[in-house]
C-alpha cells in the first residue's frame, strides 16, 4: 500500500540554521505516525513546516499522495492542503471564529475542497460522525455556547468536513481536562479506523501515544533520537531520552511509590465554602466549594483532584487563607487559623504555596535573590542582611540551582528554574505544610519529573505534608497516599489512594482514572 | 524602539528650545520694540519678525510653548496622581467599593467637560488655576480606569498570592508588587494623556478663556496668528507648527510605549 503522506530527509530551518535535521517517517491509508519528544525538540515544527503553515522553513522532502510539498508554491500548498489534509490543533476556542455560528464554519470547511454547497442534513450527519448528537440544535449555535470537549470535536467535524485522507493532530488534547482526553483520542481512533484516514500525530501524552500509535518518532532537540514499531518503543526503549521520556510520564500501572509513613493530625478543615458573586449589582451568589472539610497528617500527602471547575484550586487557597472563604474552620494542630485578614506572620510561615505557571508565579521586576528573600523580611524581620543572604544560598542549593542565578530575573529563566525558585521562596519560610497547586501541570515531562523527584526528596526530608492540587491522578499518586476527588464543589470520593485507583466508585472518579490509565 | 527614535528627538529639541530659547534671546516675550513694529522675518534683530505692537515672535513662540507644556504636564502630572490612587483602590479593593468608585469615573465622564470648565470661568473669573483644575477633573478619568484593570488583573496574579503567604500585607503589596508592575502602562498612558491636555489648553486660550496676556501661550499665538493670516502669515506657521509637532511627537511616543507595554 502507497503511503498517503511520506517524508524522507526533512529539515527545518529557522535562517540559515537547522533546528530540525533528518527526519523520516511515511504513513499509509488508517496508520498513525505519532512525533513525541520535550517541548523544544521540534516535532511540531516538523509536523506544521512542510505544509507552509509555519514561518519556518522546510527543505529534503514531503510527499502527501505522490505531490511534493517542499519547494511548492503558496497556491499549490493551499490547494494541496485543502483537497487532502485536515487540521486539528491543540487551543480549540481559538481555532473557531468566535462570530460565526458552527453550521457556517462547517460549511465552510466542507466546501474547501471545491465540494458542493452541502445541505443541513449533511451537516448534521458530519456532527454524528464526531459523536456530536441533536447537530440540529448545534448547527445554530455560536462556539462560546460550547465545552471545550465539544469544540474540540467540532473542530475534528470541520477537519474531516471535506473527506480528507490525511489528518494532522497537533497537541490535539493538550488544552482539555483529563477525562475528555480519552474520549477525543478515542474517536480520533475510531475516524481513522471507519474512514481509513493516516494520522500524524503530535504529542507529549505518552499514553495517548502508545495506545493509539503504529508507529512513533521520538524527537531530540531537532534529531531523530529513535523511531519504530510503537509496542517496540515502548516495551524496550533503546535511546537514553527515550527511556527518559517514558519514566518522566508517571502511569497508574506503575508499582506504588513508597512514601513516608503519615504523623498525627497537622490540618483539619471543617465545612469550607466559597461563593464568588456574579459581575454587576445584586445578581447573587455562585457556589465554587459548598462545605468541604478534609484532615491533613504531619508528613502526609493529600491529593485533591477534578476536573477544571470543580473548585479544587478555591479550596486549596481558602485553606491556606490566601483566597476567599466564606464558611468554615481550619484547625491547625487543635487551635483555630485567623480568617485570611488576621493572619500573623506566625501563621503565614505554615502554609506556603507553589502554583502552576511558574512564569507567573515570580514578579517579572525582582531579582531571583529578592524573591526568595521576600518570606524572610516578613516572617523573620529580625534577621540581618547577611544571615537573609545565607538563608537564600542554602534555599537555592536545596532545589538544586547554580547559585549564580540568585542574580537573574525571572525573565531569564525556564520554566524548570522559575518553578524551582517558587519553590525555594515556600521552602525559606520553614513551612510546615506545602499547598501544590497544579505545580507541575505547565512544565514539560522531563522537566516535571524531575521536579516531582525533587518535592518527593523535600518531602521525606523535612516531613512535609502536602496539599496536592491536580487534574492528574498519575502525578499526584508519587506525592500522595490519599486522595479527595472534587466534583461541582464537594467532595464526592475520599480514601487511600491505591484503593481508590483499584476501586474507583464514583463516575468522575472512574473518568480520572480510566484518563490516567 | 527605532520607530519612536525620531518623535523622542523632535520633542527633546523642542523641550530644550523651550528652556534654553528665552535665555539666549535679547528680547523678552513680553518686551516691545517701538522701532520695530510688525516687522516682516529676516529683519535685524528679530529673525522671525515681530507682532503688530512690536513684541519679538521667536521670542513669544517660545515663551508659549513653555507654558504650554507647563500646563501640560502639570495637569497630566495630577491626572496621574489621582488616577492612579482613584483606580488602584477601586482595583485592589473590588466589589462594591470598585462598583461604586467606576460609576462615579462614569458619571464624570458623561459631563460636558468644556461646557463646565466655561461657566467656571464665567462664574469666578479667568484664572489659570481654574484651566489646571478643569483639565486635571477630567483627564484622570482614563487613566483610573486603565490602572484599576491593570491591578485587578494583577491581584490574581500567583506572585501577589505569594507575597501573601509570604506575611506581606496590603501596603507592601501595594508596594512592591502591584505599583511597579504598572508604572510602565501608567507612564504610557500618561505621555498619551499629555497631548489631550495641551489641546484643550490651546483651545480655551484660543477662545480667550485660558492663559491670560502679557502671559502667552501656544493657543493664543494660534490665535493673534489666525487674525493676521492673510498679511503675515508665518505668525500662524510657527506657533502652529510647533503645537503640531508636539502633538504627533507625544502620541507616537505613547503609543509606541503602550503597544509595547500592553
Amino acid at each position: 500500500m502507497s503511503a498517503v503522506y511520506a517524508v524522507a530527509g526533512l529539515e527545518v530551518h529557522a535562517g540559515d540554521r537547522a533546528i530540525v535535521r533528518g527526519v523520516d517517517f511515511a504513513i499509509a491509508a488508517g496508520e498513525c505516525v505519532a512525533l513525541v519528544g520535550a517541548s523544544g525538540s521540534g516535532k511540531s515544527q516538523t509536523c506544521l513546516a512542510p505544509f507552509g503553515l509555519s514561518p519556518l522553513r522546510a527543505m529534503g522532502s514531503a510527499r502527501l499522495c505522490g505531490e511534493e510539498l517542499v519547494g511548492a508554491d503558496e497556491a499549490r500548498l493551499r490547494r494541496l492542503r485543502a483537497a487532502h489534509t485536515g487540521f486539528v490543533f491543540q487551543q480549540p476556542l481559538t481555532a473557531l471564529t468566535p462570530h460565526l455560528r458552527i453550521g457556517r464554519q462547517l460549511d465552510e470547511a466542507w466546501r474547501q475542497a471545491g465540494a458542493p454547497r452541502p445541505d443541513r442534513r449533511d451537516l448534521v450527519a458530519l456532527m454524528a460522525r464526531v459523536g456530536l448528537d441533536r447537530g440540529d440544535e448545534w448547527l445554530d449555535q455560536y462556539p462560546h455556547r460550547l465545552s471545550g470537549g465539544q469544540r474540540q470535536r467540532v473542530m475534528i467535524a470541520a477537519a474531516i468536513a471535506h473527506g480528507p485522507r490525511l489528518l494532522v493532530a497537533d497537541e490535539p488534547t493538550t488544552a482539555l481536562d483529563a477525562g475528555l482526553r480519552r474520549d477525543v483520542m478515542a474517536l480520533i481512533a475510531r475516524l481513522r479506523r471507519e474512514e481509513g484516514l493516516a494520522l500524524l500525530l503530535v504529542s507529549h501524552d505518552l499514553p495517548a501515544v502508545a495506545e493509539h500509535a503504529d508507529r512513533v518518532v521520538v524527537l531530540e532537540e531537532g534529531h531523530v533520537a529513535e523511531a519504530g514499531d510503537a509496542a517496540r518503543i515502548f516495551a524496550e526503549p533503546r535511546a537514553d531520552y527515550t527511556r527518559a521520556l517514558i519514566a518522566a510520564s508517571p502511569r497508574l500501572t506503575d508499582p506504588p511509590p513508597d512514601l513516608p509513613l503519615a504523623g498525627g493530625t497537622l490540618l483539619e478543615a471543617r465545612g469550607v465554602a466559597v461563593s464568588f458573586p456574579r459581575p454587576g449589582w445584586r445578581r447573587g451568589r455562585i457556589a465554587a466549594v459548598a462545605g468541604v472539610s478534609i484532615g491533613l497528617g504531619r508528613g502526609e500527602g493529600l491529593a485533591i483532584v477534578g476536573g477544571s471547575g470543580s473548585g479544587k484550586s478555591t479550596l486549596g487557597r481558602a485553606i491556606a487563607r490566601i483566597g476567599p472563604a466564606d464558611a468554615g474552620a481550619v484547625r491547625w494542630q487543635g487551635r483555630d487559623l485567623p480568617p485570611r485578614k488576621a493572619m500573623r506572620p506566625g501563621d503565614r510561615r505554615l502554609i506556603q504555596p507553589v502554583f502552576q505557571d511558574p512564569v507567573a508565579s515570580l514578579d517579572p521586576q525582582w531579582r531571583v535573590a529578592d524573591i526568595i528573600a521576600e518570606p524572610l523580611r516578613h516572617l523573620r524581620p529580625g534577621l540581618d542582611a547577611a544571615a537573609r543572604d545565607e538563608a537564600v544560598a542554602r534555599a537555592i542549593a536545596e532545589v538544586e540551582l547554580e547559585p549564580a542565578i540568585a542574580r537573574r530575573r525571572p525573565a531569564t529563566l525556564s520554566g524548570g528554574q522559575a518553578q524551582r525558585v517558587a519553590i525555594a521562596r515556600a521552602l525559606v519560610a520553614e513551612p510546615e505544610m506545602l499547598l501544590l497547586d497544579e505545580a507541575t501541570s505547565a512544565l514539560d515531562v522531563l522537566v516535571a519529573g524531575r521536579v516531582l523527584d525533587l518535592l518527593a526528596r523535600l518531602q521525606r526530608a523535612r516531613g512535609l505534608a502536602i496539599l496536592f492540587i491536580s487534574h492528574d491522578l498519575a502525578v499526584a499518586r508519587r506525592l500522595c497516599g490519599r486522595i479527595a476527588v472534587m466534583d461541582g464543589g464537594r467532595i464526592v470520593e475520599e480514601g487511600d489512594m491505591e484503593a481508590v485507583i483499584r476501586t474507583p466508585c464514583h463516575p468522575v472518579t472512574r473518568a480520572l482514572v480510566a484518563a490516567s490509565a | 524602539m527605532k520607530a519612536a527614535r525620531l518623535p523622542v528627538l523632535l520633542l527633546g529639541l523642542v523641550i530644550l528650545a523651550a528652556i534654553v530659547g528665552p535665555m539666549l534671546l535679547p528680547w523678552r516675550h513680553d518686551a516691545i520694540d517701538w522701532n520695530a513694529v510688525r516687522v516682516p522675518p529676516g529683519s535685524p534683530g528679530h529673525p522671525l519678525g515681530t507682532d503688530m505692537v512690536g513684541r519679538d515672535l521667536l521670542a513669544r513662540s517660545l515663551a508659549g510653548t513653555r507654558i504650554t507644556l507647563l500646563v501640560a504636564a502639570a495637569a497630566a502630572g495630577v491626572s496621574l496622581l489621582i488616577g492612579v490612587a482613584w483606580g488602584a483602590v477601586a482595583g485592589w479593593k473590588g466589589g462594591r467599593i470598585d462598583e461604586a468608585m467606576m460609576r462615579i469615573v462614569d458619571g464624570l465622564y458623561a459631563l460636558p467637560f468644556m461646557f463646565v470648565v466655561i461657566l467656571l470661568m464665567v462664574l469666578f473669573g479667568r484664572s489659570i488655576l481654574l484651566v489646571f483644575l478643569g483639565i486635571g477633573a477630567v483627564e484622570w478619568l482614563t487613566m483610573a480606569r486603565v490602572v484599576r484593570g491593570q491591578v485587578l488583573a494583577l491581584r490574581e496574579r500567583p506572585f501577589v498570592l505569594a507575597a501573601e503567604a509570604a506575611g506581606a500585607r496590603a501596603p507592601a503589596i501595594m508596594i512592591g508588587h502591584i505599583l511597579p508592575n504598572l508604572a510602565g502602562i501608567a507612564i504610557a498612558y500618561l505621555l498619551l494623556t499629555i497631548p489631550q491636555v495641551v489641546m484643550i489648553e490651546s483651545f480655551l486660550s484660543f477662545l480667550g478663556l485660558g492663559v491670560q496676556e502679557p502671559l502667552t501661550s501656544l493657543g493664543i499665538l494660534v490665535k493673534e496668528g489666525a487674525d493676521d493670516m492673510d498679511v503675515a502669515p508665518h505668525a500662524l506657521l510657527l506657533p502652529g507648527g510647533i503645537l503640531v509637532t508636539i502633538l504627533i511627537c507625544l502620541t507616537l511616543i505613547g503609543e509606541d510605549l503602550r503597544d509595547r507595554l500592553a
